[in-house]
């Protein structure tokens, strides 16, 4: 996991309510969250109403906290909102585009808005909406495009000014499978090949899987679990299905010293499930003429994990710090 | 044949690149803020449907002064109309182009802002370095320039033309060097008046046709309502109440009227008239001083 000095974003004891907190029509939004956020990529996830939206517009000063403290990018987000903002880009959940301009005229809109000088702004547009795929349809008025195309406009416009931080909320949300597939190899790009500190909202966890090298996890606005997206080698239980018999096969497991026990499913469970052990599996079945039909993780995976942060009873404050 | 020392084609990198150019001041954010949303409102970079009736409004508020600068050349030797301002003068020129001035603001003016609300833009809008305030005055500029373009921009018409087309033109400019910040202050009164009324009831709503309807409604009920009760009751000052022409009639002071003009005491013209433009600022302020979204 790619881990940089400067923290991409730190709360210390943040909270937000709308309305009076408690009474009935207020929300506690966010409620006393610490986390520090490292990572290159880090997924922002938590069911519907969890504080996500929330936690990323106090970050950017669209929203005062209630109390707590949030620096962005080592930068007091309060009493500097305006270098905050010009170091970030914020791509929103919902619609926000002006629908009767061009593609190209709200990005240069946008970009000096952000302090670019026109001929930059002009320059930096055509970057950007080459980037998100955008270029051939960059003269069209923006009411006429596709969900898909807006989502892209959106991602170019939070992008024009070069941000060393760029905030996107749920930047996959309404698309269907293929353009939600672009988007997500759009984002991962941004911190893997363009070198842009990134913090993504989702409540599908999937998509922080596929973009992210660490997971911050919301539960009814506080923070419930903290970790890396790929944690350290696997070592823990996996189930082995194979053709032929399952038994005979684990008895040439047993005798190399791999020790097997039947899972409930009725497959081959093997307790240590390490690289080594894998591969005795793979060459065995391999000298034996067996075919491997299933290879399955069974340990404590990330989405279990996840599941267990968003469900628990009592969410808990003492993440990875 | 191309130079040994130039390449005869140059290949530009447009990928996606950091940019480590100097941001500039706010400020500039504020005027291109302003530029953009004046433009827009004229349909500059909009459909052509969208550039007709502003741009025919225009048209419709410089024809007065270009006929009166025009008339001096088509007939020279017309001894009632020796310059433009025989023709028509400056406050009876505001008069003139008073209806077609209510149009105008009521198809650009609100929509500055009931626009941003539609498509929910500020959002975009405060992400960037730009405040809640410098949104608003971006916006307040752009209403200014787009009132000035077709208030002052007729009487300076009206007064540059006459320069023009003056036998000796110097001595024009030297006779009417003091009509100049006159007319400057009357494009100001007018601009003012109307980008405040207008902006205040854009900010109340994001759809435009309330804005506009909000906007004319309470300009014409409050005209037909003052003269009505002027007339029955026979009091001037009633006509503090006729709203279009109240910022027309504070010009009175300080221009030429004709013989005969009536208007409103000018302490209640200006009365009013504050009562407009700080009403409208405090209906800014209300709406915009959190920052809020929508």
């Amino acid at each position: 996991m790619a881990v940089l000095d400067t923290p991409a974003l730190e709360c210390v004891g943040v909270s937000k309510s709308f309305g009076r907190a408690g009474s009935r029509g207020g929300v506690q939004a966010l409620s006393e969250v610490t986390v520090t956020v490292r990572a290159a990529a880090t997924g922002l996830l938590g069911a519907n109403g969890a504080g996500k939206s929330t936690l990323m517009k106090v970050a950017l000063g669209l929203t005062p906290p209630d109390s707590g403290t949030v620096r962005v990018l080592g930068i007091d987000a309060a009493a500097d909102r305006d270098a905050v903002r010009r170091r970030v880009g914020y791509m929103p959940e919902h619609n926000c585009l002006p629908t009767e301009m061009s593609a190209q005229d709200m990005c240069v809109h946008i970009a000096q808005l952000r302090g670019l000088n026109r001929r930059d702004a002009r320059r930096r547009t055509s970057e950007v909406l080459f980037a998100v795929g955008l270029e051939e349809e960059r003269r069209r008025a923006i009411g006429t495009y596709s969900l898909g195309m807006r989502q892209r406009a959106k991602l170019a416009q939070a992008l024009v000014h070069g941000p060393d931080l760029v905030v996107l909320d749920e930047p996959t949300s309404g698309l269907d499978p293929a353009g939600r597939r672009e988007m997500l190899s759009i984002v991962r790009r941004l911190s893997h090949e363009l070198g842009i500190r990134v913090l993504v909202s989702s409540h599908v966890l999937e998509d922080i899987e596929q973009t992210c090298d660490e997971v911050v996890v919301l539960r009814s606005g506080r923070l419930a679990a903290q970790q890396p997206v790929e944690p350290a080698a696997r070592v823990g239980p996996v189930a082995l299905r194979v053709t032929g018999d399952l038994g005979a096969f684990a008895g040439l497991l047993n005798a190399r010293g791999v020790p097997t026990y039947p899972t409930q499913q009725g497959d081959i469970g093997i307790a240590v499930g390490d690289q080594t052990t894998l591969t005795l599996v793979r060459d065995l079945a391999a000298e034996q003429g067996i075919g491997i039909l299933r290879l399955a993780d069974e340990g404590d995976r990330l989405e279990e994990a996840v599941i267990d942060a968003m469900s628990s009873d009592r969410a808990t404050d003492g993440a990875r710090p | 044949m191309t130079s040994p020392t130039r390449p005869p084609a140059v290949l530009y990198d447009i990928r996606y690149s950091r940019f480590t150019g100097q941001l500039r001041p706010r400020v500039y954010a504020v005027l291109a803020l302003a530029r953009s949303s004046a433009l827009g409102a004229l349909g500059v970079r909009r459909s052509t449907g969208a550039k007709i009736w502003p741009f025919l409004l225009v048209v419709v508020a410089y024809a007065p002064a270009v006929v009166a600068v025009g008339i001096p050349l088509l007939v020279p030797d017309n001894d009632e109309f020796t310059e433009p301002l025989d023709f028509v003068s400056y406050y009876e020129l505001l008069a003139l182009i008073a209806t077609p001035l209510l149009a105008y603001v009521a198809t650009t003016i609100p929509s500055l802002l009931t626009r941003d609300r539609r498509d929910r833009v500020l959002t975009l809008y405060f992400s960037t370095a730009l405040s809640a305030w410098e949104y608003v005055l971006g916006k307040v500029i752009a209403a200014l320039l787009l009132i000035l373009l077709v208030t002052l921009g007729p009487l300076l018409v009206l007064l540059i033309g006459g320069a023009l087309v003056s036998d000796s033109p110097i001595d024009y400019v030297g006779d009417h060097a003091a009509d100049l910040p006159k007319v400057v202050l009357a494009g100001v009164l007018l601009a003012l008046f109307h980008a405040g009324w207008g902006l205040a009831i854009g900010s109340l709503t994001p759809r435009r046709v309330f804005a506009v309807g909000g906007y004319l409604g309470v300009m014409l009920v409050a005209s037909t309502l003052g003269g009505a009760v002027a007339s029955i009751s026979n009091s001037d000052a009633f006509l503090a109440f006729v709203l279009p022409i109240v910022p027309i009639d504070m010009t009175a002071s300080f221009l030429d009227t004709p013989e005969g003009n009536v208007t409103a005491p000018q302490g209640l013209l200006w009365a009013v008239w504050l009562v407009v433009v700080l009403g409208a600022a405090a209906v800014l302020w209300r709406r915009y001083r959190g920052g809020r979204e929508s």
